[in-house]
Parts: structure tokens; C-alpha cells; sequence
């Protein structure tokens, strides 16, 4: 039995239309999932595969940092997808400074966040403190990778040069990505 | 697995950290050795040795020597780094247990025993992601 806490504005979209997210999540995943909307609190029951259970944790925590189902869900389509999340908070020193970094991650009208996207493959979300990745294992170290130079005060250029060098890698290495 | 009616079970014990997998199945009491492997065995550079498709090509080893072995299926122990390091497990854990259910290795339960601190000594400062 795991638990999961998701903020409250995401409850509704874990549950979905009169259950109907909460629904596939527990088919799909093989669980029952026990959500306490008071304080947000999921519990996690596996109730039959255990290897499927495995990875609904990462389902619902997912979906609690801004993912969309579907997208959540990907992750049972292959055993090389991974949910990575970075905490922000570890990498700031105050709520300037989180406002100031979750922008470079962003980016204007969103443009450094979609090419991140469009060049790994990987789908990232920026929500609350946090930065989550969806993707092929190195399609999420590669915007792991991203983000970390952007922290860290990289100019936006050399952060698209260095995406740009790894969509090349990544359209010629097949062994390692997913396939799709 | 028709030759081991006597139902003998292990335990695989995953340590998956971000720079290697350890894969590690003994007979239920953890003390007799049945198989092992490492990212080393399957790659050639070393930033591969964590990576899921490493774990992947341990497991299948692992479990041919498993089924050879005669277990019948095997629990799973997972664990990340712990203590005052990283308390999640690496990109290898979940491929592994995949790997070993697809290859046929039965999986009886799944638990994380990665070590918690209870309040031990000072957690190193954050690097650089």
C-alpha cells in the first residue's frame, strides 16, 4: 500500500467526469485507489499484478503535478517510459528567485518549455515548485540535463544548441530510446 | 516450471542508484547466492551501466540462471541509495521487475527497502541537476 498527496486543484482531475479518469487509472493499472479529497491524500492498493501496480504511484503523482491523464497513463505503454520530477525548491533561494527560474524554464509565451518537448520527445509540465518530465529514459535526461543549465544562469541559446545536438543523437541511437 | 513442485521461492534484491543496477537473488533467507549481475556486464561505457535497457538485458541473464535454479517465482526487494542520499530508486528498478515478469519469473510481493534515515548525519549539499 502506497500513498500519494495531490493538491487540492488537481483532485478533480484525478477523479475526472463522475469517476471516469479515476476509473481507467484503476483498470489500466490493476489498484484501487482511495482518495481523500479533504486533504488530498490518494491510497494505493494493488489488487492484482503487482507489476502494473508498480507503476501507478508514479501515475497519480503525475497527474497531481499538472500532467494530463492520457499523458499519465502513457507510461504504461512501454517499460522505458519514466516520470521524473525536480523539485525547484532545492535549486532556489526564495520566491523571487523560484518566479524568476520557473520563467527561463518556461520561457516567453512558453517557447523554451515546447522546444524542450519537441526536440527530446518528452512531454515537461512546470507546475507549483516543480518541473515534470514524461518520456523515454534519455529523452528525460536530456531535459533533465536542460533544465539543470537553465538553473544554473545558461543562456537560452546554449541551452536550445545543446537540445538541438541531442535530437540529432537521439534520431540516430535507436538502441536506447523507446521505440514508438 | 513443472520440475519443482516443492514451490521454492527467492528473493531478488534490486539496488538501482543513478549510476548503477545490482541485481541479486538469493534462496529465501538472503544467505545463498542463485544469480547476480550488474550494469557493468551488459555495456560498455559506464554513464549506460543505470540506464533501463542495461537493466533489461541483466534481468534476462538473471533469469535464465533463476529458472535453471529450479525457484518457482521471486519476491522483489527494491531499494535506491538511501540514507542521507537519494531516497528514490533508479531508472533501472522498474525495468528490471518488467524484464524478470516477461521472461517468466514469476513475481510473488513487490516492497522498497530503501533505508530511511531516523535522523541520522547531515544529507550532502545539493548538486548541481
Amino acid at each position: 500500500m502506497r500513498h500519494v498527496t495531490v493538491p487540492q486543484d488537481r483532485i478533480g482531475v484525478l477523479i475526472g467526469e463522475g469517476g471516469e479518469t479515476l476509473r481507467e487509472v484503476e483498470d489500466r493499472a490493476d489498484v484501487r485507489l482511495d482518495v481523500d479529497s479533504e486533504t488530498g491524500s490518494v491510497e494505493i492498493d494493488s489488487t492484482g499484478d503487482p507489476v502494473a501496480a508498480m507503476v501507478a504511484p508514479d501515475i497519480v503523482k503525475a497527474i497531481g503535478r499538472g500532467f494530463t491523464p492520457e499523458v499519465a497513463l502513457s507510461l504504461l505503454d512501454h517499460d522505458l517510459r519514466r516520470f521524473e520530477l525536480i523539485d525547484l525548491a532545492d535549486h532556489t533561494r526564495n520566491d523571487n528567485d523560484m518566479e524568476r527560474k520557473k520563467g527561463r524554464i518556461i520561457g516567453e509565451n512558453g517557447r523554451t518549455r515546447e522546444l524542450m518537448e519537441e526536440l527530446t520527445g518528452a512531454e515537461v509540465v512546470v507546475y507549483g515548485s516543480t518541473v515534470g518530465i514524461i518520456g523515454g529514459a534519455e529523452e528525460v535526461s536530456a531535459v533533465r540535463r536542460a533544465v539543470g543549465m537553465l538553473l544554473d544562469g545558461a543562456p537560452h541559446g546554449a541551452v536550445y544548441s545543446f537540445l538541438e545536438r541531442k535530437s540529432n543523437e537521439l534520431d540516430d541511437d535507436v538502441s536506447f530510446s523507446a521505440p514508438r | 516450471m513443472s520440475d519443482s513442485e516443492d514451490g521454492k521461492w527467492g528473493i531478488a534484491h534490486v539496488y538501482a542508484s543513478f549510476n548503477n543496477t545490482l541485481i541479486t537473488v538469493t534462496d529465501e533467507t538472503g544467505a545463498e547466492t542463485i544469480a547476480k549481475s550488474s550494469g557493468g556486464t551488459v555495456v560498455k561505457q559506464n554513464r549506460d551501466e543505470a540506464s533501463p535497457y542495461a537493466a533489461m538485458q541483466m534481468a534476462e541473464v538473471v533469469a535464465e540462471e533463476v529458472k535453471a535454479a529450479g525457484l518457482e517465482g521471486v519476491h522483489v526487494r527494491v531499494r535506491g541509495p538511501g540514507g542521507n542520499l537519494n531516497k528514490s530508486t533508479g531508472p533501472g528498478a522498474q525495468a528490471t521487475i518488467r524484464a524478470l515478469a516477461r521472461a517468466g519469473v514469476e513475481i510473488g510481493r513487490i516492497e522498497d527497502v530503501t533505508p530511511i534515515p531516523h535522523d541520522g548525519t547531515k544529507a550532502p549539499k545539493n548538486k548541481r541537476i
